[in-house]
């Protein structure tokens, strides 16, 4: 054997990160609601704007 | 994922209609160049893509799809050009039909048309990285770092990864920007407060203390404790509301004082010297065009990329490609990370002058207030336009752009109208001349204004705190997915650098048996070091050789695929990727590609027939696992060396009574095929340095070399005791010298045919026996079931056997005894 065993793998490196990051964040004292709200943001609706990941962060508008 | 069956290409690129027959396998296509080969990776990305690479993204400036995409003549009707592939899913045991033409890249008709099918296609969709051509290749070993991160970055569909950390970053550092401004509005809520309460410290008991003494004088209670809600002048009458609102004469003058030390401050030595620092630089920035127009520009593409959610450009509602138009985009806003940097240092040097702005406006607006209340009023119209204008320049500074009236707003600055000082003047007077309070008088007021900016203390710290609880998530939320992007990014090359090291050691064990690499992710960069036969790590491109770089290229691309599809990585294009490498590490290449990636098809191209054969001998294809294009034409596309096709077009050319073509392709074919027959059956050929063999070298040593393999298996046979075999192997052989004996009679008229170029003296009845002749001499090296040329098994050591491609022809070499 030469180099790495085949794995199996679906190739989404991002999807990956997703995950290992709400992963992360669920072991440290931030509500799990946001957790909740980002995993809808990144992982089921994909969406990866600033507005969305403010609203997921906040639940509204930060204050101005 | 994939395995593809076979390919019909119709009116593409440069070919009118071709059909190629992978059936699953490994395959090559051979030929020189411009013979078609790329064609046929083309339709192949085109197929399973919908995209052509080649035709599109960086530097192909006005050529498209679209209009470049169908064969030349068919340009004006891109219907007509069309890619089919048969296309087998391991995964779900079946074989589905994939079918696009140029006329509309984005739609695909798939047969049949079931979700699970629809699904492998749209993940191929995302993959263009299935072909990999040199140009591509070099792009992860010879580019500089950043360029490597952004190749390696896309292959891994890294960009959403890189998005989503920019997002986080910026509603962070807007979070804490957002709260500056509060926490100003605190503390100067705390000094009003701290002067209301004549401490100097905001400590519970001295609050209470303070507030007690006050309240002892008018007999109310005392205070033992704080609470959020605690009036420090809980249980006092409230005024009746005949009872006009007084200026506490004490309070008033010790504001007076504060606001006097505001505005002195900013006419002070070392406001002007920030000042003047400040302008100097901002000077510098606008006058270099570049850079005052590209901070516009940082903010007006960061406003773009919000916007960007579908496939338009949310600015002039073009269709792009919605991945190409955010990294378009994204990359004009890397380019001005320095321009960013400038304004950053700005900005903090000017956070002193919006501070002092900012206590010169609170501390102005209280005195306007009290020239209100004042008998007469004090006029302090004066004061209430300075606090305008300070408000109005703290907007400009923290706003910053356009620079040049941010420099106009700061020349001002150190500027304090006289009759500012004038107003604050008359209103001291005014306060100074008013009659003292009596005691209790004093210690309503004193607890009245105390309580009030006590409230408004609270209110700015709610917020400051609130906004602060907000800003520590947005960083918490922002550094946590750095730190798990790192590590998972960390890892993911630690993985990907072990296993192109251990490819690379593969291809180079003879000499480069200890080869390491590293790979090093920093700050959006991908450095890529490699071991120099163990004096050190470098670039690339720093001392191994332009083959040994191609390698190299190949090993990381392959050990990316391996990371990123694992198990399902079953097809690859290498588009002529090994041009620089030499024979020997070729052969070791398809040793690794055969050895390491069993269940990957790989469809290769190449214009070296040697590298073709080495595939052949290493066993990385099959036999017929090929085709070899020997030319191209407008009309035809690319031809092949094809025996049929061949024959009939001699014999086409005959019917014209062309003899001159069909001479000249009958030798162009017999060189073609006694190259393959003398590799094939190991037959000895005069060595020659430049590789240029005649035909005349290469076909009799081919024949003669049959003649003694015959021979060979007869005595083996004999040892054997065979008589049945060697009967069968003297049929073979006196058949095969009556096809040779009819080419050697036939031979002067070849040469002169051919070879001599006197084809004019032969007519078409003259040269007909000539094509026959050689055309059944070369099926006496051919086995009639497969019509494959036979070969001596092994390609190296000691011949054992000649052998077809089907098994049928099987004739042993080996004596008893050996």
């Amino acid at each position: 054997m030469t180099s790495s065993p085949r794995a199996e793998r679906k190739p989404d490196v991002p999807a990956q990160i997703f995950e290992k990051f709400l992963e992360d964040l669920e072991e440290v004292s931030v509500p799990v609601e946001l957790v909740a709200r980002l995993r809808k943001a990144l992982i089921e609706e994909k969406s990866f704007t600033e507005r969305a990941l403010k609203m997921a962060i906040f639940s509204e508008e930060p204050l101005p | 994922m994939i395995r593809v069956d076979s390919i019909t290409i119709k009116q593409f690129r440069g070919i009118r209609d071709l059909t190629l027959d992978f059936k699953g396998k490994n395959f090559a296509i051979c030929g020189s160049n411009g013979t078609g080969k790329s064609g046929v990776v083309d339709a192949l990305e085109f197929a399973l893509t919908g995209n052509v690479s080649r035709l599109s993204g960086e530097g192909r400036g006005d050529i498209s799809l679209k209009q470049h995409g169908p064969h030349v003549d068919k340009r004006n009707d891109p219907d007509k050009a069309r890619v089919t592939v048969k296309v087998a899913i391991p995964s779900q045991s079946k074989t589905i039909t994939i079918e696009r033409t140029l006329k509309s890249p984005a739609s695909v008709h798939v047969t049949p048309h079931d979700q699970a099918a629809l699904e492998v296609l749209r993940q191929l969709e995302t993959h263009p990285e299935i072909v990999l051509s040199r140009r591509e290749l070099i792009r992860y070993v010879l580019a500089t770092p950043g360029k490597r991160a952004e190749e390696v970055q896309a292959l891994l569909h890294l960009d959403q990864v890189e998005k989503v950390r920019a997002c986080l970053q910026k509603i962070a550092n807007t979070c804490e920007k957002q709260s500056t401004p509060l926490v100003a509005a605190a503390t100067h809520a705390r000094d009003n407060l701290l002067r209301a309460l004549e401490i100097s410290e905001l400590i519970t008991e001295k609050v209470i203390s303070a507030a007690n003494i006050q309240r002892a004088i008018l007999g109310l209670p005392i205070l033992v404790g704080m609470t959020e809600t605690t009036s420090l002048k809980d249980g006092m009458a409230t005024p009746g509301p005949s009872k006009p609102q007084r200026i506490p004469k004490a309070q008033a003058l010790t504001d007076i004082q504060a606001a006097h030390d505001a505005v002195t401050e900013i006419v002070s030595s070392p406001i002007g010297a920030r000042v003047a620092e400040v302008m100097a630089d901002l000077t510098a920035l606008a006058d270099d065009p570049i850079v005052a127009a590209s901070m516009k520009r940082e903010t007006f593409y960061a406003t773009g990329m919000d916007f960007m959610e579908a496939s338009a450009c949310p600015f002039c509602d073009t269709f792009w490609d919605l991945g190409e138009l955010k990294k378009h985009v994204q990359a004009k806003i890397d380019h001005l990370e320095e321009v960013s940097r400038k304004r950053k240092a700005a900005e903090t040097k000017m956070a002193p002058l919006v501070t002092a702005l900012r206590k010169v406006k609170t501390s102005t607006d209280m005195l306007v207030r009290y020239g209100m209340l004042a008998t007469p009023p004090v006029d302090m119209q004066t004061a209430r336009d300075y606090s305008a204008i300070c408000e109005a320049a703290v907007e400009r500074l923290t706003t910053f752009l356009p620079v040049v009236e941010t420099i106009t707003v700061l020349r001002n600055i150190p500027t304090v109208p006289r009759p500012v000082f004038d107003a604050i003047g008359a209103l001291e007077k005014a306060v100074a001349v008013l009659p003292e309070p009596t005691k209790q008088d004093a210690a309503r007021e004193w607890l009245t204004v105390a309580q009030e900016r006590l409230e408004v203390w609270r209110e700015a710290m709610r917020k400051q705190k609130a906004a602060k609880a907000q800003a520590q998530q947005a960083r918490k939320v922002f550094e946590i997915y750095t730190a798990t992007s790192d590590s998972v990014l960390e890892g993911i090359y630690s993985d990907v650098e072990k296993d192109f090291a251990a490819l690379y050691r593969c291809v180079n064990r003879n000499d480069e048996g200890r080869f390491e690499a590293r790979l090093l992710p920093s700050m959006g960069k991908l450095g890529f070091d490699v071991d120099f036969y163990g004096r050190g790590f470098f670039p690339p491109g720093a001392y191994h050789s332009e083959g040994h770089q191609d390698a190299m290229g190949v090993c990381l691309y392959l050990a990316l695929m391996n990371y990123l599809h694992g198990t399902q990585f079953t097809f690859a294009v290498l588009d002529d990727v090994l041009m620089s490498v030499d024979a020997g590490h070729r052969r070791e290449v398809c040793a690794l590609l055969k050895k390491e990636f069993p269940n990957t098809q790989f469809i290769m191209t190449t214009h070296d027939p040697v590298w073709l054969r080495h595939m052949r001998t290493e066993g990385l294809i099959g036999g017929r696992s090929a085709v070899h294009f020997r030319s191209w034409s407008v009309d035809e596309g690319p031809i092949r060396w094809d025996e049929r096709d061949v024959w009939t077009e001699i014999d086409d050319d005959l019917k014209k009574n062309d003899v001159r073509a069909a001479a000249a392709l009958l030798r162009h074919y017999l060189e073609y095929a006694s190259t393959e027959l003398c590799h094939r059956l190991r037959a000895p050929v005069e060595f020659r340095g430049d590789a240029q063999y005649q035909l005349g070298e290469l076909l009799p040593s081919a024949a003669m070399h049959m003649r003694k393999l015959y021979a060979r298996a007869k005595e083996a046979a004999n040892s054997w005791n065979q008589r049945e075999v060697i009967d069968q192997i003297a049929a073979r052989e006196s058949a095969f010298d009556i096809l040779a004996k009819t080419t050697n009679a036939e031979q002067w008229q070849v040469n002169v045919a051919v070879h001599f170029n006197s084809w004019d003296n032969l007519c078409k009845e003259d040269f007909e026996p000539v094509v026959k002749a050689f055309r059944n001499f070369l099926d006496g090296f051919t086995c009639s079931d497969c019509n494959e040329y036979l070969r001596v098994s092994p390609d190296r050591e000691t011949p054992e056997s000649v052998r077809c491609e089907c098994g049928r022809t099987s004739i042993n070499l080996r004596k008893k005894g050996i």
